[in-house]
């Protein structure tokens, strides 16, 4: 038998290759200069396309990890050899070859990588789209087309966004022994990473794992700047991570069997991940003795009271309205705004939130935004004022764009049309 | 039991492309078929073939390298196991996982054997 990988069983962890990914094109990106990214890229292609041939057949060996380090390392040090690198980088490549694969992904360079990576596709120089979609192709090991899938968007336009990333890349020089550097810059990379999970957090009907992925991503690379060295102030870190940790407990909850969107108040609350809400609860009571109040620390905290509400009556409203009235004070956006309003009509009535949204659209461009309308429609109802309320799920549908929205929208209007009759005998 | 030799074929590398989750998952699925051969004892060897080699042909009284295959056809691995016949070894071909991402051929064949001389 010279199969004896298959009479023991090795098993790699959960999004092991994906994650390998990240660390492997950091450090070799770290080795080969920023303007080679891509062939950093394709090396650590190259090693797990490698690892796959011998392993789909031989079995997962004991250390998987030290494999793909060696291959890496090896690939690296040819791409080295060659011409066009050997002018920046023949001192580089004389000295490494002793070093050994350990000393040559050592976890500190690892670490250090990552980060690196992170702070560089997180620059201002490079646009949000870009950012996401660099972060996802380099440091979480995700392809174009799974990219592509997660945004409901193209290979084509993923691509173009990744080569521009990776343009702007080439100017860029991080240094993560500035400490004054890294906190000015962290708040970039945070907004970065909320972006990711928002991204992520949006149920849709047929990629619902690899939309959860993202937001496990966001976790993951936020919990890479909280247990760092290099970052100076971590509370935002902890008031993000709590908040990602408490919207994503609610995350099976979110969607129907027939993946329909359900409301929080619609919401069965026994679904709600308690392992996850108290991973959540940890990270907050972190930072309950900073004294600065940020915006994360507020959402993370509006987001605790969802989860430990025992029913939608139940939540402690007034707190939320506190909490948001504190939040419009840091970033008064109608997004907030609009955000409060739930809150309001919980605390003070429907009337006063509907009142305070009308006023709202017109100040602002805020009616442009489908979840505005839908807000409204959900108010007028409860305040039995059916005819606007079709009026508003109308003007929700007319705007909503995702198929998925308008679907939810057209069962609202169904049911409306359900109701109100009777309200008329 | 009869032995047979499963070659695995495919144009250049139908892997290259596959994303690393999807890689984990390729693993993942082929090692749990091979597991279960290998437990049923029905896997005597499978090997992966290194996409470098070369082919050797005697041309003129020598030996020569190539011609190579005119089609960019390569053998990229073979299984080496054992069934009652060629209808089950070809059922157990079948269920390779490899198949499901398409792009796959393999050539069944059974291992000649003659009764008293082997």
């Amino acid at each position: 038998m010279n199969n004896p990988n298959f009479t023991t069983s090795n098993e790699l962890t959960s999004h092991f290759f994906r994650n390998e990914y990240g660390k492997l094109v950091s450090v070799i990106t770290g080795y080969l200069g920023n303007a080679y990214v891509e062939t950093a890229e394709d090396i650590v292609q190259e090693t797990l396309l490698k690892a796959t041939e011998h392993w789909e057949m031989k079995g997962i060996p004991e250390n998987p990890k030290a494999w793909l380090y060696t291959t890496a390392k090896n690939l690296t040090l040819n791409v080295l050899k060659r011409k066009k690198y050997q002018r920046d980088y023949e001192s580089l490549a004389n000295q490494k070859p002793e070093m050994d694969e350990t000393g040559f992904f050592s976890d500190e360079l690892i670490e250090d990588s990552q980060l690196k990576m992170m702070f560089s596709c997180c620059h201002p120089s490079i646009s949000e789209n870009s950012q996401i979609a660099l972060i996802l192709k380099i440091l979480s090991g995700f392809s174009i087309s799974e990219i592509a899938n997660a945004f409901f968007s193209n290979e084509e336009t993923i691509n173009k966004r990744l080569v521009r990333g990776r343009l702007q890349l080439r100017k860029i020089k991080i240094d993560l022994s500035q400490k004054f550097d890294v906190d000015k810059r962290l708040e970039a990379v945070l907004k970065t990473i909320y972006l990711l999970f928002n991204e992520g957090y949006f149920p849709a009907n047929k990629n619902q794992v690899i939309r959860f992925d993202l937001c496990l991503e966001a976790i993951r690379l936020a919990r890479l700047l909280e247990e760092s060295t290099v970052v100076g102030n971590k509370t935002d870190c902890s008031a993000l991570l709590a908040l990602m940790y408490f919207n994503a407990s609610r995350f099976a909850s979110r969607v129907s069997d027939v993946g329909e969107i359900i409301d929080l108040k619609e919401q069965n609350r026994s679904k709600w991940d308690s392992k996850l809400i108290q991973t959540g609860m940890w990270y907050l009571d972190k930072i309950t003795l900073t004294k600065t109040i940020t915006k994360y620390n507020i959402l993370a905290t509006i987001s605790a009271n969802h989860c430990i509400a025992e029913t939608y009556k139940k939540t402690n409203w007034a707190q939320i309205l506190s909490l948001y009235d504190q939040l419009i004070i840091l970033e008064d956006s109608p997004i907030t705004q609009l955000n409060r309003s739930v809150a309001l009509a919980e605390v003070k009535g429907t009337q006063v939130a509907i009142s305070t949204l009308e006023t709202l659209g017109e100040e602002s461009d805020i009616d442009n935004y489908f979840l505005y309308h839908f807000t409204l429609a959900e108010l007028y109802k409860a305040n039995k004022a059916f005819a606007k309320a079709r009026f508003a799920y109308n003007q929700a549908l007319h705007l909503a764009k995702n198929p998925r929205d308008k679907e939810l929208l057209k069962k609202k209007l169904d049911e409306l049309v359900l109701i109100s009759p009777s309200q008329l005998s | 039991m009869r032995e047979f030799l499963l070659l695995i074929r495919s144009e250049e590398e139908p892997k290259a492309n596959l994303s690393p989750e999807q890689m984990q998952q390729h693993i993942e699925k082929i090692g749990g078929y091979l597991k279960k051969l290998t437990e049923e004892g029905r896997m005597k060897s499978a090997q992966p073939l290194e996409m470098k080699g070369t082919m050797l042909s005697y041309k003129n009284g020598q030996i020569v390298d190539g011609p190579y295959n005119e089609t960019k056809e390569i053998i990229s691995g073979y299984y080496h196991l054992l069934a009652k016949d060629l209808d089950e070894a070809i059922a157990i071909a079948k269920q390779d996982p490899r198949f499901d991402e398409g792009i796959w051929r393999m050539e069944v064949r059974p291992i000649k054997h003659v009764e008293g001389i082997n």
